[in-house]
């Protein structure tokens, strides 16, 4: 619910990933990661619920 | 975006995925280098509130594990 | 109205007689038409300052905590559902309030008809349906059904879920079609759309807290803007510590909002606060089917765990 919040309020859904990895799973982690990076990489870097520190 | 700036904080739970972070450590897997680790006791631990910090501060993104 | 009032007079005034309520929570008039402000009656001869009229949008239920005694509380459809919550939730018991339910027919958006009058409005009376406001220049006689909150135009529960007594006859719900047309129009901007349209509604906004203090639901001892060690929300008007605000404070209502209002008609720049949590309410809906206060028996959708829960976001 939080990740649809977000969307709605126009931050892109790739921005909040959820998984669930057991620790004997260590494959997965590795393609769960994979994905992860491609996805953010796609979308690029974030500028809308930055604070700006003047 | 290069891939070095590319900032994603991972908030893992201690005894699922950072166990499974660290054996793929131990197992010398090759993985893209983008995420900042966080280690929480447990995801119940996790709150909305620091998915939010963690983007406003700057992450690119924010990945939840359990 | 009219006679609704005058039975939720005759109401608190036997349960204080006899003593069987310390306090009736109601409305009474305030010092401007078109604005009533919460009471607290006491004794028998202080029943009449009581009135109920379309212009009591606030939510009576955010007084029935940490009462000593039993108190009676008037509640309208919505209240009754935050009173459930109340208990739900362990915040008071059930046999410590009674309740007055009263059957509504809607509130009336006090902004809107104040926008017709170039003026400050100087008397405001209803009867039924139609509404007489009188400024200092001209008078005009509305009706109200053209005048009602978003919210209550959109409200499903009119009639009290649960009561003591009843301060009039139930009324008929409403049929919608399609009881999220706003959520709707937003969801169907792209994300840049979106997102403009977030900075836009809480550009505005001042950071008095209004909406979290009128809102039944925000009872925790220290929220999270005023948390200090360590501090998640910057406390200046900062663009993204407003938004981080809003977004925290919808979330905190997420399967638990009613939809009562009380968060708009308490905001006084005017900012619709309702589009952040219509959209939990939605979800809410359409993902556990749960809309809030409605059954004293249920845990909220958040609350409990259940095997059919939707886990499509994880991987």
């Amino acid at each position: 619910m939080m990740g649809n919040l977000l969307e709605h309020m126009g931050i892109e859904k790739d921005r909040v990933h959820f998984s669930w990895i057991s620790s004997a799973e260590a494959t997965k982690f590795v393609d769960v990661v994979k994905e992860i990076s491609d996805k953010v990489r796609a979308i690029g870097p974030n500028t809308k619920f930055v604070k700006d520190y003047i | 975006m290069t891939e070095k700036n590319t900032k994603i904080v991972a908030f893992l739970c201690n005894w699922c995925s950072y166990g499974a972070a660290d054996l793929a450590g131990v197992s010398r897997m090759q993985y893209p280098a983008d995420t900042r680790v966080i280690r929480i006791p447990c995801t119940g631990r996790m709150s909305p509130k620091f998915i939010l910090s963690a983007l406003r501060e700057g992450a690119d993104a924010v990945w939840v594990s359990g | 109205m009219n006679t609704c009032i005058n039975k939720i007079r005759e109401i608190a005034s036997k349960l204080l007689e006899n003593g069987e309520v310390e306090k009736v929570i109601g409305f009474a008039n305030g010092t401007i038409p078109m604005a009533t402000s919460p009471v607290v009656i006491n004794s028998k001869q202080d029943v009449d300052k009581l009135v109920f009229n379309s212009t009591c949008g606030l939510n009576l239920a955010n007084y029935v905590r940490n009462q000593k005694g039993k108190v009676a509380v008037i509640a309208k459809g919505c209240d009754s559902r935050n009173i459930v919550t109340h208990i739900v939730e362990n915040q008071v018991k059930r046999d410590q309030i009674h309740i007055i339910g009263v059957p509504c027919t809607g509130m009336i958006n006090k902004k809107k008809i104040e926008a017709l009058f170039g003026d400050d409005i100087i008397e405001f009376t209803e009867d039924g349906d139609t509404l007489n406001v009188k400024s200092s220049t001209r008078e005009e006689t509305l009706n109200k059904k053209e005048y009602l909150r978003d919210n209550c135009t959109l409200c499903m529960h009119r009639n009290p879920v649960v009561y003591d007594d009843l301060a009039g006859d139930l009324v008929q719900e409403q049929t919608l079609e399609n009881p999220y047309p706003d959520v709707d129009r937003i969801e169907a901007m792209d994300a840049d759309a979106k997102w403009q349209h977030f900075q836009e509604l809480t550009q505005n906004c001042i950071r008095c807290y209004a909406c979290r203090n009128a809102c039944p639901l925000c009872y925790c001892p220290t929220c999270f803007v005023d948390e200090s060690g360590p501090q998640w929300v910057g406390k200046g008007q900062n663009k993204t510590d407003v938004d981080t605000f809003h977004f925290l404070r919808a979330f905190h209502c997420a399967g638990r909002c009613t939809d009562c209002g009380a968060c708009v008609e308490a905001c006084p720049m005017d900012i619709n606060v309702r589009d952040f949590t219509r959209k939990l309410n939605k979800d809410s809906f359409e993902m556990f089917g749960w809309e809030a206060g409605l059954d004293i028996t249920k845990r909220p959708p958040l609350d409990v765990y259940s095997p059919g829960d939707p886990n499509a976001f994880i991987k």
